[in-house]
């Protein structure tokens, strides 16, 4: 039993570790945008509006056949920008790619790649197309996924709550007052109505985690705090705060405002997709411990407070170092 | 209680196959997919459940365990992940060589006929096995790791996957044994048999790719 | 008890069945590469030849018939014999007379549930394992160079191990007494075909 315990000790340190080396910076995701000017009905020149970290010259995008891309000149024979386009090399040190097509006469179109989804149809001036709204949801959707499975400390935030809650009615209405709380401040934050800067914000991100962490430590000892009581209370509140951090991924881009809701829409879709993935799983490891009667031993029972605090907590000295030196 | 406790392992069971199934229709190559979209945790997590020769191995030790005392067989919550690490620490400082394929028919042979069998292992049994299918499963899926990949994400994907797969089989496999009738460990032993017999199979293409060469 | 105990079995081989197909069929769409092509072929193989599929089928009939502990013993030792054949044959150990012993296992077995003979289990074991030997060998030296061995493998072992189920769920038919007028009739189909293979081996030598 003793040993089984060690055992367990070591597979926490290592995910701790692991966790502590993941960078956690999924808002931060890189995103790239390139803006085409319509300089003449058939060339457009190009121009990188939001630079990737990397040479912008080591993206790939791919045009419509009739088009050839002499960067930055864009020059397509009849009949004209569009049809297919893609980006194929969309990797881990990016996350999406977006084309702003400005016209000389008419409103600016947008397009969104991503490695799940990296083919566009460019429609040129004509009105979007059901196959606009499909290819965009799709996009959205796995963007939404993406976006959750790598925020790290969102997902930590969720154990955190789901350690306490356990399960059942409660853990349904908890998850569900976060995931309120997060669509609410989500769209807030995308249609501009709210605007907090990036660097407190995952400060506060970070100490949502560490006060998760801190009430599993005291549900221990016997206090029932703020988030055994009231823990849907708590994940609403908190939800607000994570909701405007999902928002970054979204806004940076800079989409187009008739796409925009639907676009937001199929984000959220996707990262309750993604959380409902990882709650599910997570609900599934606590009937198979409890099924196997594999528990941690007396002596362990305040790891996985540590495991949730000490990474936020690293997280949030970090963040409120980059807050205050800069 | 007893129509739930009948109900989540035929649920488990279900979301195991489904996902299994979801995971094999996807190629190898959508590996490194996973691993540009998704970056090098998730390729470590799931580049071992997109091959058949992972798959049936994590799935008969999972039965196997199950099908052990839970006392004993818990300890492949811990065995299994701590050893796949080791395999991919080790195989990737240089230390342990990749093993060659005789080893994954042999691996099925082994703990498919313990479990047609029905063999009752003691703890010490079901931690050697799981730790040795564990470091041989890591050294073996280093292949889904190029130069550009950090092995530390990887090898914690790797952990966390094995963790989970070893955990909800072996606990599946209990549920599912325990409450009803006897013919459920029946049908446990007839899949060890079914997983002895791929082996014996795959041993034999071994055998026989090595005569070739 | 034991009928729901079948009827469970039952749902669980359709269901399987209809999985499998599925798959293959999606999978036949593309070019049978990889692990959906190895599955695929892995696991038409078993289901291609004729006097093998009754075989299979025979095996499990007979064990419904002989009740415990062959109704159950006899799917779980089967498909290890058989793997164990067919591992015989991919490396390339002969066995002589196959073809021949093939068509007779249809045949004897076939016989077997037709005449409803109880053997003692022990003698049930060995003729089934010493026919489950030369299928497998059937098997083994026919095999392709499957492009993704442990594919193949699932693929066969499954449609072996499916086919046997089937024979298991035609034995539930032993409940009723036109159901087992039924099964034997089965089984004397099955050794009618078998005595045509066996003619045809003969003559082909």
């Amino acid at each position: 039993m003793r040993r089984l315990g060690w055992a367990a000790l070591a597979l926490l340190l290592l995910c701790l570790g692991a966790a502590i080396r993941h960078p956690a910076s999924a808002h931060e995701a890189a995103m790239a945008v390139l803006e085409l000017r319509q300089i003449k009905p058939t060339q457009y020149i190009g121009k990188w509006v939001l630079a990737p970290t990397f040479d912008p010259g080591q993206i790939h995008p791919k045009f419509p056949r009739q088009c050839s891309w002499m960067d930055p000149l864009l020059e397509c024979g009849e009949p004209g920008f569009v049809g297919p386009m893609s980006v194929d090399n969309i990797g881990s040190n990016l996350s999406a790619v977006m084309v702003h097509v400005i016209p000389v006469n008419g409103e600016m179109q947008s397009y969104t790649m991503s490695a799940a989804s990296p083919r566009v149809t460019v429609l040129g001036l004509a009105a979007p197309t059901w196959q606009t709204w499909f290819e965009l949801a799709d996009t959205y959707v796995n963007l939404g996924i993406d976006h959750i499975l790598l925020g790290i400390d969102h997902l930590l935030f969720v154990l955190g709550l789901i350690w306490i809650v356990r399960g059942g009615w409660r853990l349904t209405k908890t998850i569900t007052a976060f995931t309120v709380g997060h669509s609410l401040s989500l769209a807030a934050a995308t249609f501009g109505l709210i605007g907090v800067p990036e660097k407190p914000l995952n400060a506060v991100i970070a100490l949502s985690i560490v006060f998760v962490g801190v009430e599993i430590a005291r549900l221990r000892r016997g206090h029932a705090g703020l988030t055994v009581r009231y823990p849907w209370a708590v994940a609403l509140g908190f939800g607000l705060v994570h909701g405007v951090g999902f928002a970054g991924a979204l806004v940076s881009l800079g989409i187009q405002r008739k796409l925009l809701p639907v676009a937001l829409l199929s984000f959220n879709i996707g990262v309750e997709i993604g959380q409902l993935a990882f709650v599910l799983l997570v609900l599934a490891l606590f009937w198979a411990h409890r099924t196997l009667s594999a528990s941690l031993p007396r002596w362990g029972a305040a790891l996985p407070a540590y495991a949730i605090g000490v990474p936020a907590s690293f997280w949030l000295i970090g963040r409120m170092i980059k807050l205050l030196t800069t | 209680m007893s129509s739930l406790s009948a109900i989540s392992p035929a649920r488990a069971a279900a979301g195991l196959g489904t996902a299994s199934l979801l995971l094999l229709a996807a190629s190898p190559a959508e590996a490194h997919i996973v691993s540009s979209r998704l970056g090098d945790f998730y390729a470590g997590a799931l580049h071992p459940l997109m091959a058949l020769e992972d798959l049936v191995q994590w799935l008969a030790l999972g039965l196997l365990a199950g099908m052990q005392d839970p006392k004993r067989g818990r300890w492949v919550v811990a065995g299994f992940p701590l050893g796949l690490l080791a395999g991919v620490a080790l195989t990737h400082a240089g230390l342990l060589p990749a093993p060659p394929r005789l080893f994954d028919g042999g691996g099925m042979v082994v703990l498919g006929l313990l479990l047609a069998l029905a063999i009752d292992l003691p703890a010490a049994a079901v931690a050697g096995l799981a730790v040795l299918l564990g470091v041989a499963r890591g050294s073996a899926n280093i292949d889904g790791l190029d130069a550009a990949n950090d092995v530390v994400l990887f090898g914690a994907g790797m952990l966390l996957s094995g963790y989970a797969a070893a955990t909800l089989i072996s606990a599946a496999t209990l549920a599912f044994r325990r409450n009803g009738a006897g013919w459920r460990r029946i049908a446990v032993r007839a899949a060890g048999s079914w997983i002895a017999a791929v082996g014996c199979m795959l041993l034999a293409f071994a055998l026989r790719a090595g005569v070739m060469q | 008890m034991t009928t729901t105990c079948i009827l469970r079995a039952a749902r669980i081989v359709g269901a399987g069945v209809a999985l499998l197909t599925l798959t293959a069929g999606a999978a036949s769409a593309h070019v049978q590469t990889g692990v959906a092509g190895g599955l695929v072929s892995g696991f038409l193989h078993p289901l291609t030849g004729l006097d093998h599929l009754i075989a299979m089928v025979a095996v499990g009939i007979w064990g419904a018939q002989l009740g415990k502990p062959a109704i159950w013993l006899l799917p779980i030792s089967f498909p290890m014999v058989m793997a164990f054949g067919g591992a015989l044959g991919v490396i390339g150990v002969p066995l002589p007379y196959t073809e021949i012993a093939i068509a007779l296992s249809a045949l004897v077995l076939g016989g077997a549930v037709a005449l409803r003979w109880r053997a003692p289990f022990w003698a049930a074991a060995i003729v089934v394992s010493v026919f489950a030997l030369f299928h497998g060998h059937a098997h083994g030296v026919e095999l392709p160079n499957a492009a993704n061995p442990a594919a193949y493998g699932v693929g066969f072992v499954s449609a072996t191990g499916l086919l046997h189920l089937c024979g298991i769920v035609i034995g539930a038919a032993l409940r009723w007494p036109l159901g087992e007028r039924l099964v034997r009739g089965v089984g004397a189909a099955i050794a009618a075909l078998g005595c045509f293979f066996l003619y045809a081996a003969v003559l082909g030598i």
